[in-house]
């Protein structure tokens, strides 16, 4: 399956910003569910400088600045990526949650050890055991990891609202379990902090929704979480639209949150009122011609 | 028991190690040359030298701030006269052993920050890097010149009983405190220079030369002449002074973030005259405030882009950003196994026994020996303070302990050290205190260098165990002996190739500009303030003259219309009194007085000591009590006297110390405008409201603007409104008159960097051109009726307010404010 992306975010302002430093992860990373195609970069006006580097994570990054006086900055990214589709792999056949919780106390192999690093608090994620009470309905003993996981992405896809006007980018998470409302990045927040909070390694994962009429979240930036199973590797829930993404989801980036993978972020000099819109649009790339003579 | 000879009664407590005495009473031997000498003073002779000691403080201006104290910014610096002197072999092993450790956090830094082998090796847990607010991601990989994250290390070292040297703490993000220690080594020499100078005390220059040599070398461009900056928070901090200090001290420009800029991933410093490129910023900031777009994002203190121009090796940060990662108490528990894999070698100086309670062989040890230990979190929030078991219930210490097991990866705890004592002076006699000494080390050559002595600090009681000036605290000189009678040193850098002549000092950023600018106009507009009040005050205690009270009318409606008083005032004699003595009050001379301090204070580094010295002790005069009723008139008097011959020193001082450079022509443009201001109002509110002048107040207003000898000497006694208006206004002679602040004025601007480099006259010089025909052209004779009069001046001063604020627009434009991006 070949999805393009094409994401635009605009900033207008009421006065000009003299100079404007940004940072940028817009790339979507290659991985084993993914190929990175093509993709496409268009900044205006022209940045002075622009540097690309991987981050921390692994994660593709464009840094760049404006230093001539603007008032509107436009950023469009347009990429291809070749989704290999797998179906999501069955979750009764993993190691039961306990187990796993051990392991990472364990950290006896460069996997665990490498994923311990999302067991910890981070910026945008508290831990605490109100969210291990929330959580301990799906995480039963004995429970295997990914159903666990999967109960509790149903759970929060059935017990929250998703809600625009409701949150911030930067909502806490306990403020998300109080009022259980939200968008997709509070939903994969509160995912994180229920499984980091009994122990277990949970990140965030920055990407877009294939469009569609069914699709939560599709007109801007998309977030959803990975779950870490020794041995296995690191398996992707969505709760805001209670799948496990699979054909329909393109990954940007990984982080321990949002605060690590922001799409756009930047500090601009002057510039008085702003006004930002975003728009994002991710369509199926009919196959070519000639594939189909093949 | 153990006592020191009479008149000192010192009597150390028993259970600590004495600094001075031995169990058995006798003085240690490297203490003898000072005991000696203060027993040769006698009580008497010592509190005098310390009075000496205290007005040095004071005329230094060496202070501290102290967070969330609302009453003041700065308070001066607690030194106690008594130094500490260390034995120099004793002191031989402390200094290898803080290098050692320099180099040990050093070599963990680079590990945490590179291949990350400790934390792959289980030599370090991941609970003390993973979620360690000091650990910044960004600077994962960033390689640092010579591989050096520690230019500057400092470590707080206490003894415990049986005599042994303990680390109590490390500081590794910005350490404070050295030149502090320079300081109290600059008073303490000069309260006891005798016997400084016999026992041969080892200098601390070389240490700073050293220093500088380190910072200079980190410089990727430009050399041999780097642009080296010392970046602070700003005046509010606790240090602001030592900051200051370090940056004339050692010849660096003292910045704020705003100061800064990065383009096209260079760091450029924001001068009158235009960017400036910045090699070298040591940083006295936290690293997580120094770039809001890659580290904390709520801190507008810092400089977008900075982490990338350092990624790109075009800016050298001292010390590395990410170094205050190592801080924590926690991992120094695993430092002499740390030490032993990455330095081969045995850790010389034990940490206080530290049992990070995420493994449970610690955690069940803290459990039940709590009521012996100090408990931390790992990684203190601001505010955290350690939690000690011996003043814990026992219900309380259950409490922790259940905290404790809920999160123990979270909590570290450490011996409770009972540290060693040293005489402090107070109230005449000599008391014992506890003692922590903080050691610095400088990344030198290749490995660390320390300094000969260091920042002494004793706790405010004998009962009480932190020492923390922040808390009560007082600091001592460090007197390390051994020294051999040095060479001389300088601290103008060594350079491979001489350097062209330079015109030029400092580099003068703009907001530094715009406070000379105002410190200028402040300066004027109080002592306009006080030569109305004096001419008003003897004029009040005058038996009805007619000519003297109609000399009050001036006065009186100026400073109406200025607001410092009450329309309604019938009585003058009470509200006068009250802007001199009422100095909580706004617009009281007593609050203009702070206001300039304040204004001066964050200018520490371009204001000559002799000057600073001036402006304290104004301030100090204002703060004085009144004197009692009948005598306050008289007072008064004196005190406004007095407080106009300050203030020319002041400015007289301040402008002749000043090269003749940007900041100076700043500070001249402010005092000029605001005294062409104060002119006109005054001739506004004397002369052109009053349709009838009388003879009272032309000589009030002759007076008020110091032009009376001028006048008489040309006139005699002839009082005429036309010749007062020529003599203040349009004779180019008179240092008083508009027109000669007009001309010093348009001067200023031509030279100016907007002037200099155009062809045609920016706006603001096109403005004072006319305004300066106007007056030059102006007819005294039509001015001298009030109808003409009044629009003249309104129209000068409309020009005037709108001369400064071009002025603003042009030159201090960095208070733009920023904004944050963030976009899903």
């Amino acid at each position: 399956m070949l999805l393009r992306a094409t994401h635009t975010t605009t900033y207008r302002y009421s006065e000009p910003v003299s100079i404007c430093h940004t940072e940028v992860h817009l790339a979507p990373r290659p991985s084993s569910r993914q190929r990175l195609l093509e993709h496409e970069l268009v900044i205006r006006p022209e940045p002075a400088n622009l540097d690309e580097r991987l981050d921390y994570f692994g994660n593709p990054v464009t840094f760049f600045c404006l230093s001539e006086p603007h008032d509107t900055l436009t950023i469009t990214s347009h990429s291809v990526v070749a989704l290999d589709g797998q179906a999501p792999p069955l979750t009764g056949i993993s190691p039961p949650w306990q187990e796993v919780c051990d392991q990472l106390r364990r950290r006896d192999n460069p996997d665990t050890l490498a994923a311990c690093e999302f067991t910890f608090e981070s910026p945008l994620i508290q831990l605490g055991p109100e969210f291990a009470a929330y959580a301990a309905k799906s995480f039963t003993p004995g429970r295997p990891l990914l159903e666990a996981a999967f109960d509790l992405s149903h759970r929060i896809f059935t017990g929250f609202t998703y809600d625009q006007r409701a949150t911030t980018v930067t909502t806490p998470v306990r403020e998300v379990l109080k009022t259980k409302q939200g968008v997709c990045q509070d939903f994969a927040h509160f995912f994180i902090a229920c499984l980091r909070s009994l122990g277990l390694p949970a990140r965030y994962v920055s990407g877009y929704l294939r469009s569609g009429p069914n699709s939560i979240g599709a007109e801007a930036s998309h977030a959803w979480v990975a779950v870490f199973s020794p041995g296995y590797g690191w398996f992707d829930f969505d709760p805001t639209n209670d799948v496990m993404p699979a054909a329909d989801h393109v990954t940007v980036a990984w982080g321990r949150d949002y605060s690590d993978v922001t799409p756009v972020k930047g500090v601009a000099l002057g510039g008085g009122e702003q006004t930002i819109s975003v728009a994002v649009e991710v369509v199926p790339v009919p196959p070519p011609a000639h594939a189909e003579t093949d | 028991m153990k006592t020191l000879d009479s008149p000192w009664r010192y009597q150390p407590e028993e259970g600590f190690y004495d600094e001075v005495l031995q169990p058995s009473g006798a003085i240690r031997p490297h203490w003898r040359g000072l005991t000696e000498s203060i027993l040769t003073l006698g009580e008497g002779g010592f509190r005098e030298r310390w009075k000496e000691g205290q007005r040095l403080i004071h005329d230094h201006g060496i202070t501290y701030n102290v967070y969330g104290d609302p009453q003041s910014t700065d308070r001066p610096w607690p030194l106690d006269p008594v130094p500490l002197v260390m034995d120099p072999a004793e002191w031989r092993s402390i200094e290898a052993a803080v290098a050692q450790r320099a180099r040990l956090l050093n070599s963990i830094l680079a590990d945490a920050y590179g291949p990350q082998r400790l934390l792959k090796n289980r030599l370090l847990p991941a609970e003390l890097l993973y979620p360690n607010p000091g650990f910044l991601r960004p600077c994962q990989g960033i390689a640092v010149p010579g591989g050096t994250f520690l230019h500057l290390y400092s470590a707080d070292i206490a003894r415990a009983p049986n005599g042994n040297w303990w680390v109590l703490a490390d500081r590794t993000q910005a350490p404070s405190g050295a030149g502090y220690a320079l300081e109290n080594r600059l008073v303490c020499s000069r309260v006891l220079p005798d016997v400084f100078k016999n026992s041969n005390v080892r200098r601390l220059a070389g240490f700073f030369q050293a220093y500088r040599q380190t910072l200079t070398a980190l410089a990727a461009h430009q050399r041999d002449n780097p642009r080296i900056v010392l970046l602070t928070p700003g005046p509010y901090n606790e240090t602001y002074f030592e900051h200051a200090f370090l940056a004339r001290y050692l010849g660096f420009t003292l910045v704020e973030g705003g100061d800064l800029t990065v383009r096209d991933n260079h760091v450029y410093l924001k001068t009158l005259g235009g960017l400036l490129p910045v090699d070298v910023i040591v940083r006295r900031q936290d690293a997580g405030f120094c770039d809001p777009l890659e580290l904390r994002p709520e801190s507008m203190l810092g400089i977008p882009g900075l982490v990338q121009a350092v990624r790109c090796g075009n800016v050298a940060i001292a010390n590395a950003l990410g170094s205050g990662m190592v801080e924590s108490a926690a991992p120094s528990a695993f430092y002499p196994s740390l030490c032993r894999q990455l330095l081969g070698e045995e850790l010389k100086m034990p940490t206080v026994a530290t049992w990070w309670c995420g493994q449970e062989g610690p955690l069940s040890y803290v459990a039940s020996q709590l009521h012996n230990l100090v408990v931390k979190p790992v990684f203190p929030r601001p505010g955290d303070q350690p939690i000690f078991g011996a003043r814990l219930t026992e219900v309380e210490r259950r409490q922790l302990v259940s905290k404790m097991r809920a999160e123990p990866g979270k909590w570290v705890a450490q011996e409770q050290v009972a540290l060693s004592t040293v005489p402090v002076w107070e109230d005449g006699q000599l008391a014992p205190r506890h003692v922590v000494v903080r050691v610095y080390a400088v990344a030198h050559e290749g490995g660390y260098k320390v300094m000969p002595g260091g920042l002494t600090r004793v706790t405010p009681s004998l009962d009480n165990l932190v020492v923390s000036v922040q808390r009560g605290g007082g600091s001592k000189d460090t007197w390390v002996l051994g020294g051999k009678a040095e060479e001389q040193l300088t601290l103008l850098p060594p350079t491979s190739r001489r350097l062209p002549v330079s015109r030029a000092t400092f580099d003068l950023p703009s907001r530094v500009a715009d406070n000379l600018f105002w410190l200028g106009r402040y300066l004027e507009r109080v002592e306009a303030m006080v030569r109305v009040i004096r001419s008003m005050l003897p004029r009040l205690t005058q038996e009805s003259d007619a000519t003297q009270a109609s000399g009050l009318h001036a006065g009186a409606r100026l400073l109406q219309h200025q607001g410092y008083i009450k329309p309604t005032s019938p009585h003058l004699e009470a509200p006068l009194l009250a802007l001199l003595y009422d100095g909580a009050r706004r617009g009281s001379l007593g609050h203009s007085i702070h206001l300039i301090h304040s204004v001066v204070w964050p200018m520490r580094d371009r204001i000559s000591a002799d000057a600073w010295r001036i402006l304290t002790r104004l301030d100090q005069q204002f703060a004085a009590e009144p004197p009692p009723e009948p005598l306050r008139l008289s007072a008064a008097l004196d005190l406004l006297n007095q407080t106009v011959i300050t203030l020319a020193a002041f400015s007289g001082l301040t402008l002749e110390s000043m090269t003749r450079g940007e900041g100076w022509r700043f500070l001249d443009i402010g005092r000029r405008l605001e005294r062409s201001l104060q002119m006109i109002e005054l001739l506004q509110h004397a002369l052109a409201a009053d349709p009838v002048v009388n003879r009272g107040e032309l000589e009030a207003v002759l007076e008020i603007a110091d032009s009376t000898l001028t006048y008489r000497a040309r006139y005699q006694t002839s009082m005429q409104t036309d010749l007062v208006l020529d003599l203040l206004l349009i004779d180019e002679a008179n240092p008083r008159a508009l027109v000669f602040q007009l001309a010093r004025l348009s001067e200023h601007l031509e030279q100016l960097p907007e002037s200099r480099s155009r062809t045609r006259r920016p706006a603001e010089a096109r403005l004072l051109l006319r305004l300066l025909t106007n007056v030059q052209l102006a007819d005294v004779s039509d001015l001298a009726a009030p109808e003409s009069l009044q629009p003249f001046l309104q129209r000068a001063a409309a020009d005037l307010r709108q001369l400064s604020e071009l002025l603003t627009r042009t030159y201090f434009n960095h208070a733009v404010t920023s904004h944050r991006l963030s976009a899903p």
